[in-house]
């Protein structure tokens, strides 16, 4: 039951959200069509790395699949690192669903090598939203605290990167969401559908990703325990 | 002939809370060993131990010919497990774990070969089904499955009958029994005096993290019989249980 709703979750969303950003006459306030690709494809991630993932190892820690798992000959690494593959091989599956209903029913079509780089840059996105959801997961116990506020991350990571380029409320909040980590990844995904050129705040945007994943999975493997209680 | 399990020593602490307090137990090839104790006595992190679950604070473990604490994962390919709750990857289905886990045991299995296993435990129309879709007893004996599907010498079950009924019980037993004639050493904890009784060759008593006697059931009911406060729990003649008793108390655990 919880599977299929975030499955539903994790690739309606993102679509649902590609397709109403381009209804009302107020679109083009929110930002191009690359725009609203990129916000779908950020919501993806968040979906998939930050909440989907935090919410299964949670899930499976409680009910003792990991101990389970521990107890066999197989090294301890490789049963996060098979976690991590799995939800790598999802955005992988959501990039290219989103992307392709965007060719068809948006009317964005991208040469080729764009669609290279934007698929790149996702999955450089999913060790952010992985490594935050690791950080989750190491600090937090509980799977029934996650299960009650895990789907509010939505608002952090992803309310905060609309901002990046309104100075409607104030340029600190644009200054925020722009170096948020959804916020840098929107900059990125712009950049690598071409829609805007490569510049110094890319470099930045870059730079900041591999911190946030860093500082993440630093924080999220040092203080993770296998067990809840 | 090598005992299938010594440990010696064996200390386990959380923080300030001593759970296992230098425990020695030897469990023979061949033997079913029981661990008998109150809620709270020790025997999951013992058991936690042994399985390489946790580090403990001190002690040595031997399975068969191999130290576990030097050779953590040569040691458990060695050793099956069942823990006293667990549960299985929820998107899987019951033939996609036993694959799964054959492969994490290095064992390679047919699709034949994986329904045949099924079969055995008498969960072959549940194939297709996930692990958490089973009934108490059917996760009972898939759960076993898994533990055994490398076929170790030497079987680790923690509270293994806890939540069944009786049927499901006695057919435990008989598995149990039948594991121990394919030669395989068995270590279990339980509180059920009944279920000592009944399967165990040798049980030990074990309570705020120590071992307090070891022995068969029989004698330890013939060592213990005329301690006075045997004789105040028994009501006829000297059980397993009033024996337990005496030496762990009458006070509530958790
Ligand atoms: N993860 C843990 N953290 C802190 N204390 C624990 C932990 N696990 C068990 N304990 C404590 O260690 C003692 C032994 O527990 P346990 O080994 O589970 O006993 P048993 O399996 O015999 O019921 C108990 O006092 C229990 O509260
Ligand atoms: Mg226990």
């Amino acid at each position: 039951m919880r599977t299929s709703l975030s499955l539903v979750l994790t690739f309606a969303l993102p679509l649902i959200l590609l397709v109403a950003t381009g209804l009302g006459k107020n679109s083009a306030a929110l930002g191009g069509t690359e725009f609203r690709i990129s916000l779908a494809l950020t919501v993806g991630l968040v979906s998939i790395g930050t909440v989907g993932y935090s919410l299964a190892i949670a899930r499976d820690r409680d009910t003792g699949v990991f101990q389970r798992l521990r107890v066999t000959p197989a090294p301890t690494w490789t049963i996060m690192v098979s976690r991590w593959i799995v939800q790598l091989g999802a955005v992988l599956v959501m990039a290219i669903v989103v992307l392709v209903v965007a060719a068809l029913f948006v009317g964005v079509t991208l040469p080729p090598q764009d669609y290279l780089f934007t698929v790149l840059v996702a999955l450089l996105g999913s060790a952010v939203f992985l490594s935050i959801g690791q950080a989750i997961v190491g600090l937090i116990a509980s799977a029934d605290t996650l299960n009650a506020a895990g789907r509010l991350l939505y608002v952090p990571l992803i309310g905060l990167s609309l901002f990046g380029d309104t100075d409607r409320l104030g340029t600190t909040v644009e200054l925020v969401s722009r170096w948020s980590p959804g916020g840098c990844l929107e900059t990125l995904l712009s950049a690598a559908m071409g829609a805007t050129p490569w510049s110094g705040q890319l470099w930045g945007a870059l730079f900041a990703s591999f911190g946030y994943t860093v500082v993440f999975a630093v924080i999220g493997i040092r203080w993770f325990r296998w067990v809840s209680h | 002939m090598i005992p299938a399990l010594r440990v010696s020593g064996l200390r386990v602490a959380y923080g300030s809370i001593v759970a296992v307090d230098s425990i020695d137990l030897e469990v023979r090839e061949g033997e079913i060993y029981g661990l008998l104790g109150p809620n709270g006595a020790g025997k999951t992190s013992a058991l936690s131990a042994i399985e390489g679950l946790l580090r403990p604070a001190a002690g040595d473990i031997v399975i068969g010919d191999v130290d576990a604490r030097a050779h953590p994962l040569q040691a458990k390919a060695q050793l099956g497990v069942q823990l006293q709750t667990t549960s299985f990857h929820s998107s899987l289905t019951l033939v996609e774990i036993v694959r799964l886990y054959a492969g994490l045991y290095g064992v390679t299995l047919t699709s034949a070969q994986i329904r045949e296993l099924l079969g055995q435990i008498n969960l072959q129309k549940e194939a297709s089904k996930r692990f958490r879709e089973l009934s108490g007893g059917q996760q009972q004996r898939f759960s076993l499955l898994i533990a055994t599907i490398h076929d170790p010498a030497l079987v680790l079950l923690d509270e293994p009958t806890a939540g069944l009924d009786p049927q499901a019980r006695r057919q435990l037993w008989d598995r149990i029994e039948r594991f121990r004639k394919e030669g395989r050493s068995i270590l279990l904890t339980t509180h059920s005096m009944e279920e000592a009784q009944a399967v165990c060759d040798r049980v030990a008593i074990m309570d705020h993290g120590k071992i307090l006697t070891v022995g068969t059931p029989a004698a330890l009911i013939a060592a213990h019989r005329d301690d006075p406060q045997v004789r105040q729990a028994a009501h006829g003649p000297v059980t397993l249980e009033d024996v337990f008793i005496a030496l762990t108390g009458r006070e509530l655990r958790d």
